[in-house]
């Protein structure tokens, strides 16, 4: 590890994130292995179908601990907008899409990953709750088991997508990102400049914490 | 015996409807994916295949078993595609056959024993069984035999051993049944055939000469017009019904008359509702009807009934009686109902049926009671119901018209049980529908061979082929041919019984083999004779048992704790037996009696082997359909663990008597000892074939016999099978155990009952190369009745034979080879087993009347008769014994109640073992209106309570729209109905609901003595 | 080439003899469960994994005032828009060479999604082997021309087996000829089932019959619109930001990334 790394997650914290990315990972891989006869072949991989099945179940049940820990996790970082400046970051398409002279200055979660946060927290509930009825339908009405077919596959629509673009940022679409979840520290540049606010944030309460330093006493002592 | 031609489950047949999958033209990729896989029917390709006949009711569909060549277990039964009546096709119990093969976890597999006041069965072996057996037969019979009865007369048997049993067993296990039961002195032997059909054998001997169903269930389809009365054809026969539906699909009408709204009537064009009880009341009034409208076929009801004879001047009628009635011994003196004869014995005759003494204005005269309004007020019925039935089937009586009448226990089973048929036979007979294609009398019955055991005579009062059984005053071959065979004077008149002598002395040379000699009257001595005027029937069997008078019983296939009417009685009856002997292939009420509700083993003395049988498909052998076609069975597996056939155990327990009767002598052992007995294999099993031919008959010696006719002369060499009952003597030279049979061999000894021919030349549903049909291969009998005097067809589109001036032709055997009626000289009557010649309208051999007249049931709603003063038939025997209770017209017990059978069940429940059958109809249940449901506050499926003077049961309720109150005689009554399969048995342990026949009352037919299981009165409450 | 087959079921015949009932379990060996008795003639109340078949029993009061007991072989119609066949995850259910549904019981995962789509309610899971089972038509059968054997037991002519286009016509020419509200139900539906009933009332007499049968429309959504577009959306965003690399490229840290983060503070 460089000197002068920024930590930017706590151990538990990138565990929960593994733990939720995994087994979403899991779960739309054996899904889709079950939604499309052409990856059936994912079963014969997993010793049959009936595995794949009993794998995506109960990889299920481990996403669903996982969410509830995530959620209460980033609830209050990831799941409140902060205005007026999100709604700018958003307008401004967070300066992704074309070039923006001033972009607001963002904290730590970026409004594109709120919603990722949100779109994660709320589908996955959803799936979780429609996977449920699917796995038991006998205690169900017909009709409300066949919505939740529909929510099911809504969910991993949404998700999957999702997840293309998660993953496009982590890698070569922001550089210097991933560490973040692998490591937890990240170089100071790559704060600066995705989420300058909360490293200002950070300094002003001297919850700042650089790899190699004293760690800063907090604000009330200085 | 092999056979050539069998198709059987040859997995290739087309597929119906004319579409051939040809396997060329196929995908054959999801063949291929499957190709490594055997399945089931590559199974049966590999496997042995043998055919069997359905063991249920009597309609005789035929199946197929495949059988693992490996294990020698049966894997698959299904419907045999080449039977002329299935056609591949089965009922619910027919598809559930397999059910019944050691497959079934409650098969019993060893002989059961349970010793005096114990409370458990014990596991022994045959060996130890069949001594133990003989042993209690031999001190019984020893103790109790009489050479004389009390008025001195020579009757040679035993009162106190007691058989009940059997109609599911083969015809050739049967016929060494019933020689066994004669051999040990037994009278007291009856069996299910007593409770089912025997007033069909009574009434329809009466009125035609052969107490059998006329025509066969192919020949249903023929008719103009089918009347289901006394059935629940649908439910009961199903595979008959699919006749009637093709009947149907040419135009018939098809009417169902009964209590109740069944799945019969679902599938017919009418269905009417009448009182349970009241058929003759509802016939009489289509008589009336028929003859006030003269709807008759006039040239027959004028040359082959005896409509136009004239009665003696003494008969007479009034008020309900007949005339020669004593009221104290409940019995009729017959000397008035006699035919005026002239000087030379032929009866006189009116052909212009206008003598105020012909039988048919003595008929008209008697049916004038019964008019609409009357039949109606007794009946329940609306009087347009009665007038659409009656002119539907009016109808029939048009010369080119046949109607056919469908009945079954819904008719034989009351008090007037043999004159509800004879009151259709005589409309038959109006109609001109007997002998005819699609018309006649089917008498469907009930069990798959009743009609082989009631042929071979497991019955009280007659010897295999309907000989009569001899009493006390008989003592002598001579007195006994001179009393029985039936003489007329009339040239006209075949007279077919003058033959009487040759089948009696054929059936003795038989049973005794070589020791009846016509120096010892051919072993007559040795039969055992029944006191004259007495009965021995199941229900006095009962009667003497709960009086404590029978020591031991033979049950075989039989289950008289829950089939017999008032079971309670019964019960009681069983309890004070010293010894039971029990076949079967499940357990049942009666073996188990002993551990039944209310029963304290260590009080119940009786001895109890309860002995395992093989099932039907694990022997070989024949059987006999309703329509007289005799079919052979053949062995597709050998049956579970030690079970036998009953054919195998009535030989060892034969065998083990007569061992002890050899070595120690006793009560008249000629009687035992000089039994033919030698039906045995090379490896000493039970071997059918043998008996079979023993059936058939033989020339017991080289015989020249001339032909009456042509002079010519035939030899014919000692041993050699007879082909025809004609050939039988009366001199010993011949050997034949039941005359009827005679010809199911040729002369070379080849089996006609196996033959698969499926050819019908016709169309008629004749199919002539299919099986043997008593008499004679003759599929439809009586049928020179169809044709004219001149001997042309009445329907000449339904040609069943026709008289050529020299011969007759046609696709049927011709019934008696004489040329037509209008042949002076050399033409016969058609009916030629009646001494006259013609059908009976007059019917004087009754108990209770030549004319059929309505009474009540013993147990009814009504405590007068709305027709006579004289309330219940006033021939029936009543019992009275302190248990035989009766409550008629009591206002506790205000509802008519009928017993009735259902497709999944088999009469009493040994389809409750069959886990698939039971599934379907788990549990006793009371049918009952949805309006006596309302006033009872019950509600569907509840269980309810039901009871009658003389018990109670338990069951769930069934609350239907289907049934409806009916009005009668100014009075709203309520009928309910309940199934008779249920017992306190059942495979997961016992239930509290117990059999319907705790209801029941004993009391049986005037004629007969079949149960009236049909009506009794019961009240119903809420559990 | 394919031979569509169709079992015709001609309901004004049927006598409820039950014999296609048992003979289904005979040949399919299919066991009994214990039932009760629930005031009625018809047992089990409905279809079971091991009951493919089963009359229903109903009484029908008729406008006249009589009663009517309509008897109505229930069982799978063998669609060929299958609902259940489009949900199976594993290709499990099949359409054979005849047009029926049948199974390879194999593949099949117990996920109970056909138990969900079918409009009759006829696939039934048994927890036993956790699988569900339904008729196949007797397929074995069929392949070596037999009959299924329902069909075989049937005495009275109610159950027909043949080319469909002949059944179907049979089938028309006997609701006209019995008339009255008889009617033909199977052909108009599911783009045909092959099993096709002559009622001979109408339709919405019979309990358990549903008037208008058809593909849920959640299955058509999940299953015609929801799974392509799970692909086609992974398939945009990937092609998005593929799009957007090229066009916009990576957003990284600014060059003073390579200075050493903590200094500055």
């Amino acid at each position: 590890m460089k000197k002068g790394m920024i930590k930017a997650t706590g151990p538990f914290e990138r565990v929960v994130h593994w733990c939720v990315a995994l087994s979403c990972l899991l779960l739309c891989f054996t899904g889709m292995g079950m939604m499309y006869h052409s990856l059936n072949g994912l079963g014969t991989m997993v010793g049959g179908m009936g595995n794949l099945k009993m794998i995506h179940n109960f990889g299920g049940i481990f996403f669903a601990i996982s969410l509830v820990f995530t959620i209460g996790m980033w609830w209050k970082e990831a799941g409140l907008f902060s205005f007026p400046e999100d709604w700018q970051w958003i307008i401004a398409g967070g300066g992704y899409l074309w070039h923006v002279e001033n972009m607001p200055e963002v904290g730590k979660y970026n409004p594109g990953q709120k919603m990722f946060f949100l779109v994660v927290a709320l589908f996955g509930a959803i799936m979780v709750a429609s996977g449920l009825i699917i796995w038991f339908p006998f205690s169900f009405a017909v009709s409300l088991v066949r919505m939740m077919y529909v929510l099911h596959a809504l969910g991993f629509v949404i998700i999957f997508a999702f997840f293309f673009v998660h993953l496009y940022l982590v890698t070569i679409g922001a550089p210097g990102s991933a560490p973040a979840m692998f490591t937890g520290w990240v170089t100071k540049a790559w704060v600066k400049k995705q989420h300058p606010k909360w490293l200002k944030e950070m300094e002003e309460d001297g919850t700042l914490v650089v790899y190699g330093e004293e760690k800063h006493s907090k604000k009330g002592r200085c | 015996m092999k056979i050539s031609r069998r198709r059987f489950l040859s997995m290739s047949g087309a597929i119906g409807s004319g579409v051939a999958l040809s396997s060329l033209g196929l995908d054959l990729t999801a063949l291929k994916a499957h190709a490594a896989e055997i399945n089931k029917t590559d199974l049966i390709r590999m496997a042995k295949q043998s055919t069997t006949i359905c063991c249920y009711c009597s309609v005789g569909c035929s199946l197929i078993c495949s059988t693992d060549k490996m294990t020698g277990k049966i894997f698959n039964i299904e419907g045999d595609p080449d039977h002329p009546i299935n056609e591949g096709s089965l009922c619910a119990k027919g598809a559930g056959l397999f059910g019944i093969t050691e497959a079934n976890e409650h098969r019993l597999r060893k002989v059961l024993y349970r010793a005096p006041k114990s409370d458990k069965w014990e596991e022994k072996d045959w060996e130890w069984t069949f001594k133990r057996i003989a042993r209690l037969i031999k001190d019984t019979r020893d103790a109790d035999f009489i050479t004389h009865n009390d008025k001195g007369e020579l009757v040679n048997r035993v009162e106190s051993i007691g058989h009940y049993g059997s109609s599911n067993i083969n015809s050739e296990e049967c016929w060494t049944l019933t020689l066994s039961a004669r051999s040990m002195g037994l009278v007291y032997l009856d069996h299910q055939a007593r409770v089912c059909h025997s007033p069909s054998v009574a009434a329809l001997a009466e009125s035609f000469g052969r107490g059998s169903m006329t025509n066969n269930f192919t020949d249903l389809k023929n008719s103009n017009c089918i009347l289901i009365m006394g059935s629940n054809c649908a439910e009961n026969h199903p595979i008959a019904f699919k006749w009637i539906l093709r009947a149907k699909d040419r135009g018939a009408k098809i009417i169902h008359v009964d209590p109740r709204y069944t799945r019969t009537s679902a599938r017919c064009d009418i269905h009417v509702p009448l009182r349970s009880g009241t058929d003759i009341a509802f016939l009489g009034g289509m008589i009336k009807h028929i003859i006030d409208n003269n709807l008759i076929q006039e040239e027959y009801v004028k040359y082959y009934t005896n409509a136009s004879q004239i009665l003696s001047p003494g008969f007479d009628f009034k008020d309900g009686l007949f005339s020669g009635y004593d009221a104290e011994k409940r019995k009729y003196n017959k000397e008035t109902w006699t035919i005026e004869k002239d000087e030379a014995g032929i009866p006189l005759r009116d052909y212009t049926l206008q003598n105020p003494r012909c039988v048919y204005q003595m008929l008209k005269k008697h049916y004038e009671r019964y008019t609409l309004d009357k039949v109606s007020s007794i009946t329940g019925v609306s009087k347009e119901d009665l007038l659409l039935v009656y002119n539907e089937y009016g109808a029939t009586g048009a010369k080119d018209k046949a109607g056919a009448e469908c009945y079954a226990l819904g008719w034989t089973q009351h008090t007037v049980g043999t004159q509800n048929i004879r009151t259709m036979s005589i409309i038959q007979l109006l109609l001109g529908n007997i002998g005819v294609c699609g018309g006649g009398i089917a008498a469907m019955r009930g069990e798959p061979n009743v009609q082989g055991s009631t042929d071979h005579a497991i019955l009280y009062n007659i010897l295999p082929g309907y000989l009569k059984m001899p009493s006390g005053p008989v003592d002598t071959l001579d007195k006994y041919i001179k009393k029985y065979t039936s003489t007329s004077t009339d040239p006209q008149s075949a007279n077919w019984y003058q033959n009487y002598p040759k089948y009696t002395v054929s059936f003795l040379k038989a049973m005794w083999g070589d020791k009846a000699t016509a120096e010892n009257e051919f072993g007559y001595s040795w039969l055992p004779k029944m006191d004259d005027g007495k009965h021995y029937s199941m229900l006095h069997l009962i009667d003497k048992m709960y009086a404590g008078k029978i020591k031991g019983f033979f049950a075989y296939g039989s289950n008289v704790a829950v089939s017999s009417p008032h079971t309670n009685k019964v019960r009681k009856g069983l309890e004070k037996l010293k010894w039971m002997v029990n076949v079967n292939i499940f357990n049942n009420e009666t073996a188990s009696f002993w551990k039944g509700p209310g029963m304290n083993p260590k009080s119940v003395d009786t001895e109890v082997f309860m002995l395992p049988a093989a099932a039907s498909m694990e022997k070989e052998g024949s059987q006999s359909n309703s329509g007289r076609w005799v079919q052979w069975r053949y062995q597709a597996a050998s049956p579970p663990g030690d079970a036998l056939s009953d054919g195998d155990i009535t030989m060892r327990i034969m065998d083990a008597l007569r061992e002890l009767y050899k070595k120690e002598g006793g009560a008249f052992p000629e009687q035992i000892l000089n039994l033919k007995w030698d039906y045995r294999d090379a490896s000493g099993k039970f071997d059918a074939l043998k008996v079979a031919k023993q059936i058939n008959g033989h020339y017991t010696q080289n015989l020249t016999i001339t032909d009456p006719v042509t002079g010519a002369k035939e030899e014919n060499k000692k041993g050699e099978t007879v082909p025809t009952f004609a050939k039988l003597m009366a001199d010993g030279s011949t050997s034949s155990g039941n005359w009827v049979m005679a010809g199911s061999f040729d002369q070379k000894g080849m089996n006609k009952m196996a033959k698969r021919g499926k050819e019908d030349p016709t169309g008629l549903g004749i199919f002539p190369e299919w099986s043997f049909a008593w008499p004679l291969n003759r599929r439809i009998i009586y049928n020179r009745a169809s044709c004219d005097l001149n001997g042309k067809p009445y329907n000449p589109k339904m040609k069943l034979v026709e008289w050529t001036g020299d011969k007759w032709v046609g696709g049927d055997v011709v019934d008696g080879p004489w040329p037509p009626l209008a042949d002076k000289e050399k033409g016969k009557f058609p009916f030629i087993m009646k001494s006259d010649g013609v059908g009976a309208m007059f019917g004087s051999g009754m108990a209770e009347g030549p004319f059929p007249e309505h009474y009540e049931p013993l147990e009814g709603p009504l405590a007068k008769n709305p027709i006579s003063d004289q309330l219940i038939n006033p021939a029936i025997e009543i019992f009275k014994s302190d248990i035989d209770k009766v409550a008629n017209a009591d206002p506790k017990f205000p509802y008519v109640c009928t017993t009735y059978s259902c497709t999944e069940h088999w009469c009493s429940g040994f389809t409750r073992w069959q886990p698939w059958l039971l599934e379907m109809m788990p549990e006793a249940y009371i049918e009952i209106s949805d309006k006596l449901a309302a006033s009872l506050k019950i509600k569907n499926a509840e269980r309810v309570k039901v009871f009658s003077v003389r018990g109670e049961v338990t069951c769930v309720a069934m609350v239907t729209k289907r049934l409806k109150p009916f009005e009668v005689d100014g009075k709203v009554v309520h009928l309910v109905g309940m199934p008779c399969n249920y017992g306190w048995l059942l495979p997961d342990g016992a239930t509290t609901d117990d059999s319907v026949n705790h209801l029941t009352i004993s009391v049986g037919d005037a004629n007969t003595f079949c149960p009236e299981y049909k009506a009794c009165m019961v009240n119903v409450s809420k559990l | 080439m394919k031979k569509e087959l169709v079992k015709l079921i001609d309901l004004s015949r049927c006598t409820a003899c039950r014999g296609c009932q048992v003979a289904c379990k005979q040949w399919n060996e299919l066991p009994a469960k214990r039932t009760k008795n629930f005031g009625s003639y018809q047992n089990p109340p409905d279809l079971q994994w091991n009951t493919w078949t089963l009359i229903r029993f109903q009484e029908h009061e008729k406008k006249n005032g009589k009663v009517d007991w309509l008897f109505r072989k229930d069982g799978c119609m063998h669609c060929t828009d299958a609902a259940c066949i489009k949900v199976c995850p594993t290709g499990a259910l099949y359409h054979t060479e005849f047009g029926s549904v049948s199974m390879h019981a194999d593949k099949c995962i117990g996920c109970k999604a056909c138990i969900t789509a079918c409009p009759f309610s006829v696939p039934k899971y048994n927890a036993e082997t956790n699988k569900i089972a339904k008729c196949d038509l007797c397929y074995t059968r069929l392949q070596v021309n037999q009959p299924p054997a329902c069909v075989q037991s049937c005495p009275t002519g109610a159950l027909q087996i043949g080319a469909k286009d002949a059944m179907i016509k049979k089938a028309y020419a006997r609701a006209e000829q019995l008339g009255g509200d008889a009617n033909v139900y199977g052909d108009k539906f599911v783009d045909g089932t092959h099993v096709i009933y002559i009622l001979p009332e109408k339709v919405n007499v019979y309990e358990h019959l549903p008037v208008d049968p058809k593909v849920p429309l959640e299955i058509i959504i999940w299953k015609d619109v929801l799974k392509p577009a799970g692909l086609l959306a992974a398939g945009a965003v990937v092609a998005g930001c593929f799009l957007h690399y090229i066009t916009h490229g990576p957003k990284t840290p600014d060059d003073e990334t390579t200075c050493e983060g903590g200094n500055k503070s």
